[in-house]
């Protein structure tokens, strides 16, 4: 992936470093589009490809992810003959934070729903988000500057009825969400406490400490447990939506069981897709901080009922992923800790960036650092890793016991294999971290296709082509919420007939267009975790 | 790291080798162990990859993604938790006068805790259940739900619980209903207010 030829070792390195060594001023920033041209990941030569069929034939998209989105359906007609089928007024795919709000809205207000999810229930991108969430609450803050900053950190691609639908929601998910017993960190004035980050004009992220997704995670996790309308699978990837006779709407799904492999049928009214991401298809090569599901399932399934996608070609590769220890290869630290004030040294213990510039230019410098052979390498029994430093130490020295105080979640983690981030510094490099497209949606989060919406993360335009920390967990709720309420407002009285004629439709597109119908998808897990899935 | 000796374990009653530095869950994937379906989040955050081990004679619970392999160690994944038996609905309650009785209604029996320690050998975030149980259940909620703050809900101390507390759903208990009673911001109230009288909210979603 990178090539760094002189790059010096990471034991060469740690004794090299000294957290009081003087540091020149930052050099001249070259212009950000010519950065990013020449050194982000979406930008590399043959990893964009045009796809041939579907709702966004002509369009650019990942090649990995284009494989999978116009692959082969695991299942066909003679798969269901036989097969069970539940009835419910909602289903909900994905049982993260997206999926548990949409869930807790449509059952509140007297659907039966059935939330299927592929692992535990919680088991998500959510519950490892760190940094926190945006909403804007401070005297000087106000809607419009949340508007525009999305929109700036999107690179103005971003829908704005999207956008101002999310940043509307913000103050009031906040609210929910301490109604469903949620704890937020205080000043000592019993305000919410908010942070600066990249790309933000001014603090706007409320957070409880470095564990904002845990504690989102397991409140909304316990609320759904509780709900006595709400029925949990786990361990239930879907594996096909189905459709009416015509192929034209969405009316139930096909779950299957990592336990046996059983399938089941589930007929409904609507259907909200929360996959969450596509980390685990480490487009390019890179290291994800994803959890293992995130395998873009939803896309896969959106697409081949025939709902339209959008920015497929954009992705958001979080600068600061742990290259050691090698366990946690991939894994974040949080932006939050650049935002109070950690910096970014290269290999000669020099800044090379401005550390909250936004993300896709931070990650696109890290790149020209390691590229240009002033990264440090880091050893792996398997392939050799570059990152550069993240100074911790500094931080630590200049502001001491903050780390420990707001922190906790990068201590606990890194504890166990010897090492203190507030002596050591941590060696980063970017990591494949979040699906800035998606299903198109409106402000409903329904999709292109009747009867199926799609929230959170497997949903695209508000992010536009760069997110902005914080907007992804408010994204999730608020949308959620919006999906919940809407998915049982279509009061038409459910379908008569399932089919599958949707993936009929999609194999004669295939054969028309002379594609090779051998790979088949939702991938469901990563084949290194396949050993699982497989048998 | 490099050039490490292998070695062997048995995951799931299946030999597998590993080197030192991998995790349980490395290894079980190196090696193709069926019946590896707990995984998530591999950062230890999720509480799904639960693990008993067997290693120098004693046995422990532990998360698979954060425990380094050993020689000669056997592990088994454990299956996910049954469904909590404790239930209840965070808006039936009325005020916060109420909660200390309504707490020993839910859960009754958190009052019956017998001290054994199986919650806090479990737990594989150092969080000192035993002590917080005894919080809770004389009403001090807050600080309860405090001492859970990086429980991770993997129910190792459920499973241990020999009164069948369910320690873990008492911690997050106390959690919410501290938030749910008493986080009151000024800043969020204030701007939910301007946003109510210049009806430029889209309203409550509640
Ligand atoms: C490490 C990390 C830190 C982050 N920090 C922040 C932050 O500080 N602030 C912020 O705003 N955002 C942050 N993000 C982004 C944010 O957490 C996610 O974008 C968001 O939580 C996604 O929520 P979701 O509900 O859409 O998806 P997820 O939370 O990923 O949930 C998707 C669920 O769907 C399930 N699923 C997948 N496929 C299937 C299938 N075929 N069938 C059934 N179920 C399926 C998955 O198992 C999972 O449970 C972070 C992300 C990561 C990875
Ligand atoms: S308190 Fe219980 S549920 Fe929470 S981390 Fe510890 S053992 Fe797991
Ligand atoms: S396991 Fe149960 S009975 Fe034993 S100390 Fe913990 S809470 Fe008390």
């Amino acid at each position: 992936m990178t090539r760094a030829t002189q790059a010096i070792s990471l034991a060469e390195a740690r004794a090299r470093y000294q957290p009081d060594a003087e540091l020149a001023p930052l050099p001249a920033m070259i212009d950000p589009d010519t950065l990013l041209a020449a050194f982000h990941p979406d930008h590399l030569r043959g990893s964009v490809v045009k796809l041939v069929i579907g709702a966004n034939a002509g369009d650019s998209c990942q090649h990995e992810l284009a494989d999978l989105l116009q692959a082969e359906a695991v299942i066909d007609e003679a798969d269901l003959a036989g097969t069970p089928v539940t009835d419910c007024d909602v289903l909900v795919i994905g049982g993260g934070g997206a999926g548990c709000a949409a869930a807790l809205a449509a059952a509140e207000r007297g659907a039966s729903v059935i939330l299927a999810t592929k692992l535990r229930l919680g088991d998500s991108n959510t519950v490892m988000a760190e940094g926190g969430i945006q909403a804007a609450i401070e005297p000087e803050d106000s809607l419009q500057r949340h508007v525009q900053d999305t929109l700036r950190g999107g690179h103005h691609a971003g829908d704005p009825a999207l956008v101002a639908a999310m940043v509307e929601d913000g103050p009031d998910v906040i609210r929910w969400l301490i109604r469903q017993g949620m704890q937020f960190e205080q000043t000592a004035g019993g305000n919410l406490h908010t942070r600066k980050a990249g790309g933000l004009s001014t603090a706007r992220i409320v957070h409880c400490r470095d564990y904002t997704g845990l504690e989102m995670m397991r409140v909304l996790r316990e609320a759904v447990i509780q709900h006595r309308a709400i029925e949990v699978w786990e361990q239930s990837p879907a594996i096909e939506l189905l459709s009416n006779e015509r192929g034209q709407k969405c009316v139930g799904a096909v779950l299957s069981s990592l336990a046996d492999g059983r399938l089941r049928i589930v007929r409904t009214r609507s259907v909200i897709l929360a996959t969450g991401g596509i980390g685990r298809l480490h487009l390019n090569g890179f290291p994800t901080s994803n959890h293992l599901g995130a395998t873009g399932d939803g896309l896969v399934l959106a697409y081949r009922i025939g709902a339209k996608l959008r920015d497929l070609d954009s992705f958001q590769y979080h600068p600061t992923g742990l290259v050691y220890p090698p366990h946690l290869s991939g894994k974040l630290v949080t932006e939050g800790v650049r935002a109070a004030g950690a910096l970014l040294l290269n290999a000669d213990g020099q800044r090379f960036v401005d550390e909250l510039a936004p993300r896709d230019v931070v990650s696109a410098a890290i790149l020209r650092e390691v590229r240009a052979g002033r990264g440090i390498r880091s050893p792996r029994l398997d392939k050799e890793r570059y990152g550069v430093w993240l100074d911790t130490p500094r931080l630590e020295r200049a502001q001491p016991g903050l780390l420990e105080r707001q922190f906790p979640k990068l201590l606990g983690r890194t504890r166990g294999a010897g090492l203190d981030p507030r002596v050591d510094p941590l060696l980063v490099h970017p990591t494949l971290h979040y699906q800035n497209g998606g299903a198109v949606i409106d402000v409903d989060g329904a999709t292109t296709v009747p009867g199926l919406y799609a929230v959170g993360e497997v949903s695209g335009g508000i992010h536009g082509r760069n997110r902005i920390m914080g907007n992804a967990l408010l994204e999730i709720i608020g949308f959620g919420r919006r999906a919940g309420v809407a998915a049982i407002s279509d009061r038409d009285r459910g379908p008569k007939k399932v089919t599958l004629e949707h993936v009929n439709r999609m194999r004669r597109a295939l054969t028309l267009a002379g594609m090779p119908m051998m790979r088949k998808a939702p991938q469901v897990l990563p084949p290194y975790a396949g050993g699982v899935w497989g048998r | 790291m490099e050039g490490a000796v292998e070695f062997d374990l048995t995951i799931n009653g299946q030999c597998a080798q590993a080197h030192a530095g991998m995790t349980v869950v490395e290894a079980a994937w190196r090696n193709g162990v069926p019946r590896v379906r707990g995984v998530g989040c591999l950062e230890g955050v999720c509480g799904s990859c639960r693990i008993l081990l067997r290693h120098d004679g004693e046995v422990t619970v532990a998360l698979a993604c954060q425990t380094f392999v050993q020689p000669g160690m056997e592990v088994v994944f454990l299956p996910p938790q049954s469904a909590p038996r404790h239930h209840y609905d965070i808006d039936e309650f009325e005020d916060s006068w109420s909660i200390q009785s309504r707490f020993h209604e839910i859960f009754p029996e958190a009052a019956r805790c017998r001290h054994c320690h199986g919650c806090v050998v479990s737990c594989p975030k150092g969080i000192k259940v035993e002590e917080a149980i005894m919080l809770a259940a004389t009403g001090r909620f807050r600080d309860a739900g405090e001492m859970f703050f990086e429980c991770v809900m993997c129910e190792l101390c459920d499973n241990a619980c020999p009164e069948q507390i369910a320690p873990a759903h008492v911690g997050l208990f106390c959690r919410r209903i501290t938030a749910h009673f008493h986080l009151r911001p000024p800043n969020l109230i204030h701007r939910l207010e301007e946003l109510r009288q210049s009806k430029q909210g889209r309203g409550s979603h509640d």
